[in-house]
């Protein structure tokens, strides 16, 4: 019978070798000998990614592996996630991933995603061209610790200021950090429009939301 | 001691290393232009009319004395054609919004397109009506989108990047055939008075694609070589754009040996190259550079703060030229496009040209 070491071996080297079915297959073993999935998730899924990460970040492998291996995790968790009983969950930070409204381009954002996850968040993702009504709805009601906001386009910046104005309206901002991206922001519009944090760069800005140091 | 020189002038005595009175300048400012017109025009329309769009591009070459101009309209002008849902709204910039890759058998729906029709007609046209309306008077790099980028825009990137992985024959295939439409293009483009191609080469970008990645995929006899020798052949001089952060300049200035070269800098990434990192790295030795005032500086800065970021430019790449024994081989431009939204002030454009006069005189 397959010990519980080896099947995160197996979690963990399917994403190292970018096998989107090696993971669902190793998650669904891991569920069978009795894993906990949040270790299945932590111990093999993510523990893989997060030396993809590392690969990337030195420049080893590059985007296109990234976004297998990425698709390999997600595969994992799409089973394991569904059987953690929620009130394991209770205590894991919480995040919203998107694009916002006016925009598209999501490559930005779904590598946050990833290493957010990575990262041991819980993360929402809410896609692209979201609205910033949208935005601050999903933050309140779900409690959210975190927002990270992204966007390619100039015109569509100011959707960023709109969500954090809605934030502050609903009274919402204090209970929340929120980090913004993508190629037009700086630190400076950040600081302008009340973000907390920007970055260029998904495994600082999951450091630096884990650390609060960049 | 240079004599006073035309805008027009100073574009093609850069290219030719030749001294210049001040450097040449261009702040990419493309959609932006309309603003100019008589008439209320909005993104959209230049978006689907080729005159509103080539007055607009004319209108802002001449009133603010470009150098260069190079048509960059939007990255969604193939991706269009090739079947991909395209949004126009009224103050946005076109985008794709549906793609048409779901499967790897999509890929076979990349077929060269017939470019007399649909939005590439609309970009041959509105070309056209710029290099006619500038000739001589600025230097015009029509902006084609390359067949990768092409293909990301009308696949979906991810979903092309994950295929190129896991899946690269369908790619490859799909490739030969946006690399005819491109060929395509160019020879229209060749029939205009527009003196330059300016290929958008976005993807030769680090945090994308590694060198093999990108030898496989764009920089090999099938695709970007072989445009690159088409556009010789034409006539036509040969630009690239890429604004990506990290570009692969030793392919893509060393080796595809462009006459013009435009990027952008990012200064919070310490990989992404900055005036003095490229001067010192010897690409200005093959061709003009373009670049690398911040695009956000136009939509959020003050005219005091352009000045002082164009001197500060100015100053830097003068001493690197002087350094490396070039009289003139870089353009003060802007990274990427100008935001054409409606709030951008245009005072910031004029600041930019002004700054160029102020700051970059060669003889002082």
């Amino acid at each position: 019978m397959t010990t519980k070491e080896e099947v995160l071996e197996k979690l963990s080297n399917s994403v190292l070798n970018y096998k989107r079915n090696d993971a669902i297959a190793a998650a669904n073993e891991s569920l069978t000998i009795g894993v906990n999935p949040i270790d299945a998730i932590n111990e093999g899924l993510v523990k893989g990614m997060s030396i993809i990460g590392d690969r990337y970040a030195a420049h080893q492998i590059y985007l296109p592996q990234v976004l297998t291996a990425a698709s390999a995790m997600y595969g994992g968790l799409d089973v394991l996630l569904p059987k953690i009983p929620k009130e394991e969950l209770s205590d894991a930070k919480t995040a919203v991933t998107c694009v916002v409204e006016g925009d598209v381009h999501d490559i930005g954002k779904n590598i946050v995603k990833t290493m957010l996850t990575a990262g041991g968040f819980v993360v929402n993702d809410l896609g692209k061209d979201v609205a910033p009504e949208e935005i601050a709805k999903t933050m309140e009601q779900k409690k959210i610790n975190v927002l990270c906001m992204s966007t390619l386009m100039t015109p569509t910046m100011d959707n960023m200021k709109k969500t954090i104005d809605i934030l502050k309206e609903d009274g919402y901002r204090g209970n929340c950090t929120v980090t913004i991206g993508g190629p037009p922001t700086s630190p400076a519009f950040a600081k302008e429009i009340g973000a907390d944090h920007r970055d260029s760069n998904a495994q600082n800005a999951v450091g630096w939301l884990k650390t609060g140091k960049d | 001691m240079v004599k006073t020189m035309t805008p027009y002038e100073r574009a093609t005595a850069a290219l030719a290393n030749e001294p210049v009175d001040e450097l040449p300048a261009y702040p990419l400012a493309c959609a932006i232009g309309r603003r100019l017109l008589p008439q209320k025009t909005t993104l959209r329309e230049m978006s689907v009319n080729a005159k509103a769009c080539a007055d607009s591009f004319i209108a802002a070459a001449n009133k603010y004395k470009f150098s260069y101009t190079v048509t960059l309209i939007d990255l969604a002008v193939q991706a269009h054609d090739y079947g991909a849902e395209v949004r126009m709204d009224e103050e946005n910039t076109a985008f794709v919004t549906g793609h048409v890759v779901h499967s790897p058998e999509d890929y076979e729906k990349f077929q060269p397109l017939d470019v007399t029709k649909g939005r590439i007609a609309y970009l041959i046209e509105a070309n056209r009506q710029i290099a006619a309306g500038l000739k001589n008077k600025a230097f015009v790099a029509c902006h084609v989108e390359g067949p990768l980028l092409a293909l990301s825009q009308s696949a979906g990137a991810e979903r092309l990047f994950m295929d190129m992985f896991s899946d690269p024959e369908p790619v490859l295939k799909a490739l030969t055939n946006t690399t005819e439409t491109c060929s395509r293009i160019a020879k229209e483009i060749a029939k205009t008075d527009a003196p330059a191609l300016l290929w958008n080469f976005l993807w030769g970008n680090y945090s994308v694609l590694g060198d093999n990645e990108y030898k496989q995929f764009e920089a090999n006899d099938k695709y970007a070589y072989k445009l690159i020798k088409e556009t010789h052949d034409l006539g036509l001089g040969f630009a690239i754009h890429n604004c990506a952060d990290m570009p692969h300049l030793d392919t893509q200035i060393k080796q595809y040996k462009p006459d013009l070269y435009s990027l952008a800098y990012y200064p919070l990434n310490p990989s992404s190259p900055s005036a003095t990192k490229v001067l010192d790295g010897g690409y200005a030795d093959h061709c003009v550079i373009a670049g690398q005032i911040d695009p956000q500086l136009f939509a959020r800065g003050t005219p005091a703060k352009m000045d002082a970021a164009v001197g500060s430019l100015c100053q830097e790449v003068k001493t690197g030229l002087c350094k490396h024994n070039l009289n003139s081989k870089w353009c003060i431009a802007s990274g990427c496009e100008v935001p054409p939204e409606l709030k951008t002030p245009m005072e910031n454009i004029q600041a930019f040209m002004d700054g160029v006069d102020n700051h970059g005189k060669m003889s002082s």
